[in-house]
């Protein structure tokens, strides 16, 4: 049995039991992408899920995405389907590059999920007005996505996830094309947006760092099948300033997560 | 391998997903529909449809016997058309190859020069046809060969432009970094050349003569319309006309669109095996 | 003042291409002077044509060669547009149905790729015949020429569209006029007017020689008339100038259209690596001229 029980009094948003996902691969072999994983989430959590590449950590974000029908196991977000969630618009997802649109204006973008929900048009513009204000791009509004940088993007990336005020925010390795500047800088920005809006946040990444840095706790996966071999409390103290990092305490937990990690076949 | 987003499975979706099943599915609808369109014109439907009569469209069995009957004139015309089609195509390639290697050599020359390749392009055959007729006058006193020269100088100058771009770029959309390995190596201008640039620029090739090849073929047919000697598919297809000789007419239609086909699937072949050998650099 | 010197040093390879082809030309019409009988059928001097251009002298109809050709021209041209219209609106229109439909894909598409493979130009009699109107033929020739590259360079476009644009229309619930509202129609515009633009010479080109086929007054009928000598030489080499002159600009013209429809693409930052903007504008090069 894998995942760690917490006794406390906290609302659990998100149940995952047992979730598996098998797949026929390319010479009708059956692989099997997740298997077994146990997990309850907090409501306000922001909680990680790490491991390599193959390690089925994008498909469990899938799952609760309503993208990947599990088959094994189920999700249940609050008391519904992921599917009822997101027929409901209920989801923000800030998949790993920015899907922006080209020929749309950064505010344009920003209002883009706003139009499919069929929100009036001054709704939409003072929405993505205040999206834009949290994430400090107020000033390019009406620029269009090829000037900016990556950093930028991912950003206008976030605040149209955010345009929905979704009960959850799915974030697919957002920050792992750009270069280690623009990331800190963007962890604190999320942190902040994060102590703001009180979302849910599940953050799946490859970066053991950022994990420990962002999260309340993180879900190590481990591949070939992939599982979930452990789950790690980060009870650094919150608000989390960059040079946390510097501490004993940090990198102990940096190696605890390490250590979590299994990196064999069962 | 990313798994497909779920979707209700019935027995018919699945039997769909199968790849066998579409692959022959790719195949027989078409095929299918062809079948279809014979069908309503050997019945005289289609000319229901298009509002014409079996004397301007004859029926699909009539024309086969035409071309049958004739297959022999049909040919040498066939011959004609191809002749002019493949060697302007050969010789407008290589031309077009070359002005691409001396515009990647000197590159803001070369750049500025395809532009104007460019505008030559632009201009229509019926104004280069005519103006090629008349410059071979005195090339030679047989009318057929002046009109083959002509011909095949039409087809040239429409393949030249074609060739040089793609080719142009062929040689010079390297894959970042390439260069500066060769120069890492003290490689001079021409062995880049040889060993990088050309090589990098053979599915640019291809994909020039994917279009060039169709459209020499019309370049032929067209400027056999305005040359001197009554030659060629193209021409005959008018004479014909004119001549209210319909279903001659139809049978040269129907070589010209073979003529079409064949070559392209003939290019395809040569693209599918040299290709398969290819990298790019 | 930087700025001008720039713009010119721009252009300078260009304008000195075009003037040694210039002299080129006027060599070339020299040579020709000397050695042939009548050296305008050949190749006139350049003066020869800007003088024959601006003559008041009427050569026939009692109108002066630049009128002359400038009537017929509209005549051509007018038609030619309705037919590229026509080919434009109809190519979109395929390309959606074969989007919307495999099975509609499936059918047609070896269709399409018959269609580029066949020389319709060199049928142009014989739908001539079929329709039994000029002005019909010309239309539907220039209509089918233009359908072809509208029709695969917009199938292109919808088909070049990144997996994740559609997974994120998904999370938002998107129904499918949404998505292709918002998603596969602005994408494919850059493609459709690449099509466009290959569309556009081709039809008026079709619609000339149409003209040649049976005289009505339209260009190409002038093109055979002086060419048989039934008026000056210099009205057929106004013609070709003309037929030159508004090839090159239809095409500019699909770009200037273009240009005025995206106007995300005229903030490109110079002088960066390139991004995955520039990988995106070269596959879309790429893709269209394989257009399969």
């Amino acid at each position: 049995m894998t995942g760690i029980m917490v006794k406390d009094e906290r609302e659990i948003e998100i149940r995952i039991k047992n979730l598996g996902m098998t797949f026929k691969d390319n010479q009708g072999n059956d692989v099997e992408a997740l298997t077994g994983v146990n997990l309850d989430i907090y409501k306000g959590e922001f909680i990680s899920l790490l491991g390599p590449s193959g390690c089925g950590k994008t498909t469990l974000l899938r799952m609760v995405a309503d993208l990947l029908e599990p088959t094994a196991g189920s999700v249940h977000i609050g008391d519904r389907l992921p599917r009822e969630v997101r027929l409901d618009q209920k989801l923000g997802i800030v998949f790993q590059s920015p899907v922006l649109f080209d020929w749309r204006t950064v505010k344009k973008n920003v209002e883009l999920p706003l139009e499919v929900m069929k929100f009036g048009k001054a709704k939409r513009s003072q929405i993505s007005d205040s999206m834009l204000e949290m994430v400090g791009l107020t000033k390019f509004a009406d620029h269009y996505p090829n000037q900016l940088s990556g950093g930028m993007q991912q950003r206008v990336n976030i605040a149209r996830a955010l345009a929905v005020r979704p009960e959850l925010l799915l974030m697919d390795e957002p920050f792992s094309s750009l270069d280690e500047f623009t990331k800190e800088k963007l962890h604190e920005d999320l942190l902040q947006i994060w102590k703001k809006t009180n979302k849910t946040v599940i953050f799946v990444t490859h970066n053991i760092q950022e994990a420990v840095f962002l999260s309340d706790r993180v879900c190590v996966l481990s591949p070939h099948p992939g599982r979930l071999s452990g789950i790690v409390d980060v009870d650094l103290p919150r608000p989390r300033e960059l040079k946390v990092k510097e501490t004993a305490k940090f990198n102990e937990l940096v190696s605890k997560v390490r250590n979590t990690f299994d990196g064999g076949s069962l | 391998m990313i798994p497909k987003r779920k979707r209700e499975k019935n027995v018919l979706a699945r039997v769909h997903e199968n790849s066998r099943v579409q692959a022959a599915e790719t195949f027989i609808f078409p095929v299918l529909f062809g079948v279809l369109v014979l069908i309503l014109w050997q019945n005289q439907i289609l000319h229901k449809i298009l509002h014409t009569d079996t004397f301007t469209l004859p029926l699909p069995g009539r024309i086969l016997m035409i071309m049958s009957d004739n297959a022999d004139k049909i040919l040498s015309n066939v011959g004609a058309t191809v002749a002019v089609a493949v060697i302007g195509l050969a010789a407008g390639s290589v031309f077009g190859y070359a002005i691409a290697i001396l515009a990647a050599l000197f590159r803001k020359w070369g750049a500025a020069g395809l532009g104007i390749v460019a505008a030559f392009n632009a201009i229509p055959i019926v104004a280069l046809a005519p103006v090629m007729t008349n410059w071979t006058k005195d090339v030679s006193s047989d009318a057929a060969m002046r009109s083959m020269v002509a011909k095949i100088l039409v087809v040239t100058i429409v393949s030249i432009a074609n060739m040089s771009f793609n080719a142009f770029r062929g040689l010079t959309e390297l894959k970042p970094f390439a260069e500066d390995l060769m120069s890492s190596y003290a490689a001079s201008k021409k062995e880049t050349l040889i060993k990088l640039r050309i090589p990098n620029s053979v599915p640019y090739i291809f994909t020039a003569l994917r279009v060039a090849v169709p459209s020499s073929v019309i370049s032929a047919l067209v400027s056999e319309y305005f040359a001197e000697y009554i030659v060629g598919v193209g021409r005959q297809i008018r004479e014909n006309i004119v001549l209210a000789q319909y279903a001659s007419a139809w049978a040269y239609i129907v070589a010209a669109c073979l003529i079409g086909i064949i070559m392209y699937g003939i290019l395809m072949i040569v693209e599918g095996i040299v290709l398969k050998k290819h990298v790019k650099a | 003042m930087k700025n001008w010197k720039k713009n010119v040093l721009k252009w300078l390879p260009m304008l000195i291409w075009v003037l040694v082809i210039a002299v080129i030309w006027e060599i070339g019409a020299s040579v020709v002077d000397v050695t042939k009988r009548t050296p305008e059928n050949v190749l006139p001097h350049l003066y020869q044509i800007v003088q024959a251009a601006f003559s008041s002298k009427p050569v026939g109809s009692g109108m002066t060669a630049s009128q002359l050709v400038l009537s017929s021209a509209g005549k051509t041209l007018s038609r030619a547009a309705i037919g590229f219209l026509i080919g434009t609106i109809s190519g979109f229109i395929m390309a959606l149905i074969m989007k919307l439909s495999k099975i509609a894909e499936k059918i047609i598409f070896p269709y399409l790729m018959i269609i580029q493979m066949i020389p319709i130009l060199g049928m142009a009699p014989i739908i001539l015949s079929i329709t039994g109107d000029i002005n019909t033929s010309r239309v539907v020739i220039a209509a089918i020429l233009t359908f072809y590259p509208v029709a695969t360079g917009t199938l292109a476009g919808f088909n070049a569209i990144e997996r994740e644009k559609y997974d994120l229309m998904y999370s938002y619930a998107a129904n499918k006029l949404s998505i292709y509202t918002k998603v596969l129609i602005p994408y494919s515009i850059p493609y459709f007017f690449t099509g466009l633009k290959i569309a556009a010479p081709m039809a008026i080109t079709a619609s000339i020689l149409v003209d040649t086929l049976q005289g009505d007054g339209g260009l190409g009928t002038l093109l055979s008339q002086s060419l048989k000598h039934a008026m000056s030489i210099y009205v057929f080499w106004l013609i070709v100038v003309f037929g030159a002159f508004v090839g090159i600009f239809s095409s500019k013209l699909m770009g200037i259209l273009e240009w005025l429809f995206t106007p995300h693409k005229r903030f490109r930052k110079t002088g960066r690596k390139e991004t995955q903007h520039d990988t995106q504008t070269k596959k879309r090069e790429e893709c269209f001229s394989k257009s399969s």
